[in-house]
């Protein structure tokens, strides 16, 4: 408000001092005020005047002696009744108009002012400052004319093109002419086919708000003002447009009746001067809005909007990117439909949008994010904003491009103080009818949930090896028997060749045989050693591309001596030509130890006299690789059905309970799922399904590390 | 060598079951450069099958086997009341499992890997006191009393 600026501080003082004589003692404001051409008049909410100065003595002839404490209501001139204003003053915190006021010699003086009302920071109001100047020298027409101009400032304005409706205004002024009464509530075909013809070339925003509904100034623009002129008014329109289309010289005032969205409103219309071309017509309406939704209260909210946004606990920017807007309508205009390859191609553009988009404003959080000093530090072109995040500002043009509402990314961010800050960034764009200059951006500093996501993949590695160290540990006897075996091999083959070099008849074709022998068997060693090693380390998860039935005899040989001691007859039938899968081998191989662990377990309790593990491996019909594992044990436990893949659930006294539990969070890792049940006659399946990657993608290749699942 | 130590007319026979091809063979070549004749099987049934009273002179057998177990196989030895020599040749180095071979009529139970020497001690002393396997049908009694 441009009031609220200048220096008059302090009108109090003024008014105990008295005159101008004594302006040395006034702050240095009040003398400037005193110096003024235009009056200046300040006065409290009731009106009662504090401070007149050198000005408004020349303009009114009152000295400030006399009016100090005096109501400026009292100078009001005879006669002058649309003078109550006042309400609508406090209600916009701003006035403009005409006044006729007395002047000493008892004459009227007419004057244009503009009365602003000064409020302190919580609202309270301070006074109300008019400045005013001589309006006199006007015909009365000028100077309604020039009041109704002032006042179209609150109001609602509306430029109107009649000329479409000439011939049905030249057909009313021809009645009028032959002297029959025009009473347009008498004939509503005129006033429907008034409102229908005469168009919309201009409203201004307080009118697209009151009465534009959900429409924008471009959906107003070219449209029958009949469209959006509300039901009540519409002869009283009528009555306007006729009274003042013909008539340049023409200013009428009316009062309408209060309708949806305005209380009392006062309508004022008049004929556009040059250059405007002939017909055009200008309609104001002031008054209070039933919305609320006037300036004052606009400020109000918009306070309170501010105030919203400042505290609000996510970091916040308003942009204007409206220059990149203009920019993105050219490219469209240029027939550019791949955005992201035309950026590709220029990559300048991004630069410069980096600089043409500038920050508006920020919020607290937004300031302590970026471990800035104060908001000033991000009062500036978006650049910063995308210091640390290569492509991202790509991409919030591309979405920007494609008329999206929102823009999600994580990403990170260059804080001020050198510090890189993962973020959780938005971009909300504005459509119609939203101001176009506000572009929100918000970020959520996520470094900490980061952190906890990674140690909880820490721990889940973690536990997924404990899983496999208790494994190993319950397989020992087993992977003790797959290293001995060679060994075994390799001590008797040792000793036989000796024996024949021993010999007087040497066998040296023997020797050698043998010699190959003992080579293969410490090479059969050292590759279980090898896979031992493997289940046992703790690297980073990594997907290749496996096959399947390869980890499946794999994992059977960490098994095969707890399957044969236990007496189990193993058969597997496994799928021919399978795809392959992208997964960790090591993990693969744990889950389908797991299950046949179990398995085995399982069926070796049964006490069924043949005890069975059938496994089998196919390409179900989804098109993915599946494992199964029947068994002939006892099957799962109803009640403990829906418990079995939880963590710390076991049914046997030694478990501790995380082998399927492990299973299950390896699998899904690896986007597939897994299941038990029971067969239909009697026994357990375990099954797992794990998808095929589509053609194309890297072969054998690391193509990078497992994620949980987000 | 063995043989003619032992001075038996006909050469002795020795089967060697183990599901592990590496150890079998192994053994194979060690009866072999001790001048033994033997025949492998890679399972207890299979030995079965081949199974006439009389034909083997000794038995070398593993333990843990896919189907039935060594010590199944002994015991459906002495029920089928053959006395064949039987020698275990086991990973499993449990006292259990040991005593259990033992009171099963095992002639010797040793441990992999096996010292080639033991083998053929335990083996010249199996052949050379141990009748071949005299079955209940009295088929198989031995051709040099």
């Amino acid at each position: 408000m441009d009031g609220a600026r200048l220096p008059m501080a302090s009108p109090v003082h003024k008014a105990v001092t008295g005159g101008h004589e004594h302006a040395s003692a006034s702050p240095p404001g009040m003398e400037l005020s005193d110096f003024a051409s235009e009056s200046v008049i300040v006065s409290d909410e009731h009106g009662v005047i504090k401070y007149w100065n050198a000005a408004s003595e020349a303009l009114y002839g009152w000295p400030v002696m006399a009016m100090i404490g005096q109501n400026l209501a009292t100078l009001r001139a005879p006669g002058q009744h649309d003078v109550d204003h006042a309400s609508a003053l406090l209600r916009e915190g701003r006035w403009d108009g005409v006044v006729r006021r007395r002047n000493l010699a008892g004459a009227e003086v007419t004057a244009a002012v503009r009365q602003i009302v000064r409020r302190d920071a919580t609202g309270t109001l301070l006074d109300i400052v008019e400045f005013g100047r001589n309006a006199g020298a006007m015909s009365d027409a000028a100077s309604l004319r020039m009041d109704a101009e002032l006042q179209a400032y609150l109001a609602a304005c509306w430029e109107l093109d009649t000329s479409p409706a000439r011939a049905l205004l030249d057909t009313i002024a021809e009645q009028r002419n032959r002297g029959i009464a025009v009473d347009f509530d008498q004939h509503p075909e005129w006033v429907e086919e008034l409102l229908a013809t005469t168009r919309i070339t201009a409203v201004n925003d307080r009118a697209v708000r009151m009465f534009g509904a959900h429409a924008g100034l471009e959906q107003m623009v070219g449209q029958p003002v009949g469209v959006f002129w509300p039901a009540e008014n519409r002869s009283v329109l009528a009555t306007l447009i006729e009274s003042v289309a013909g008539d340049r010289s023409r200013l009428e005032t009316r009062k309408m009746v209060s309708s949806g969205t305005i209380r009392n409103p006062t309508i004022r219309a008049w004929h556009c001067a040059e250059p405007k071309p002939p017909g055009i017509v200008f309609v104001t309406i002031n008054g209070e809005a039933n919305d609320d939704r006037t300036s004052w209260e606009l400020q109000a909210s918009e306070g309170r909007y501010r105030q919203l946004i400042q505290y609000l606990p996510t970091a916040l920017w308003q942009a204007d990117s409206r220059r990149a807007g203009e920019v993105i309508d050219q490219l469209k205009a240029n027939g550019i439909r791949d955005i992201g390859a035309y950026l590709d191609r220029n990559p300048d553009l991004v630069e410069h949008a980096k600089d043409i988009v500038r920050v508006t404003e920020v919020n607290r959080d937004a300031v302590s994010l970026f471990r800035a000093n104060n908001a000033a530090d991000l009062i500036n072109p978006v650049r910063y904003i995308f210091a640390a995040a290569p492509g991202l500002a790509k991409r919030v043009m591309v979405a920007h491009f494609e008329g999206r509402r929102n823009f999600f990314e994580e990403t990170r961010i260059l804080a001020f103080d050198g510090s890189i800050i993962d973020v959780l960034f938005t971009v909300t764009y504005p459509v119609l009818p939203e101001q176009l200059d506000t572009t929100f951006i918000t970020m959520q500093d996520i470094s900490e949930r980061l952190n906890t996501e990674q140690q909880l993949r820490k721990l889940q590695a973690d536990f997924t090896h404990a899983g496999r160290i208790a494994t190993l540990g319950e397989l020992a006897t087993s992977i003790a028997h797959e290293i001995n075996q060679p060994l075994a091999a390799i001590v008797t083959n040792g000793e036989t060749s000796l024996r024949w070099l021993a010999r007087s008849d040497q066998n040296i074709e023997k020797v050698t045989q043998l010699t190959t022998r003992i080579v293969s068997s410490a090479r059969r060693a050292g590759e279980m050693i090898h896979r031992i090693r493997g289940m046992a380390a703790k690297n980073e998860p990594e997907k290749r591309l496996i096959d399947l039935n390869e980890v499946v005899e794999e994992a059977l040989l960490f098994i095969r001596h707890e399957i044969d001691s236990k007496s189990v007859a193993l058969s597997a039938m496994l799928g021919t030509e399978l795809p392959r899968v992208m997964g960790d081998r090591i993990q693969l191989q744990q889950v389908i130890i797991n299950l046949l662990v179990n398995s085995v377990q399982a069926v070796a309790q049964s006490g069924q006299p043949t005890r069975r593990i059938d496994i089998q491996t196919s390409i179900d019909e989804n098109g993915s690789i599946a494992f199964s594992a029947f068994d002939n044990g006892p099957g799962i436990a109803d009640g403990n059905m829906e418990h079995i893949f939880e963590s710390f659930f076991s049914t046997k006294d030694a478990g501790i309970g995380i082998g399927l539990a492990i299973c299950q969070s390896i699998i899904t890792a690896h986007g597939g799922r897994i299941s038990g049940s029971n067969r239909p006659n009697g026994g357990a399946h375990f099954h797992f399904t794990l998808p095929v990657p589509t053609i194309g993608g890297p072969d054998s290749a690391v193509v990078g590390f497992i994620r949980p699942v987000q | 060598m063995l043989a003619k130590v032992i001075g038996l007319s006909k050469a002795p026979l020795v089967a060697i079951i183990d599901d592990d091809e590496a150890v079998r063979e192994a053994l194979s070549d060690l009866l072999l450069v001790l001048d033994l004749s033997c025949r492998t099987f890679d399972r207890a049934e299979a030995f079965m099958a081949d199974y006439v009273p009389g034909r083997f002179d000794c038995l070398i057998t593993d333990l843990s086997m896919p189907g039935h177990s060594g010590l199944d196989l002994l015991q459906r030895l002495r029920i089928i009341g053959c006395a064949m020599p039987v020698i275990i040749v086991t990973a499993d180095t449990s006292a259990a499992t040991r005593s259990r071979a033992m009171r099963c009529g095992a002639y010797a139970y040793l441990t992999k890997p096996v010292s080639s020497e033991a083998l053929a001690r335990h083996l010249q002393s199996a052949l050379r006191h141990e009748g071949p396997c005299s079955g209940s049908d009295g088929r198989g009694a031995p051709p040099d009393g």
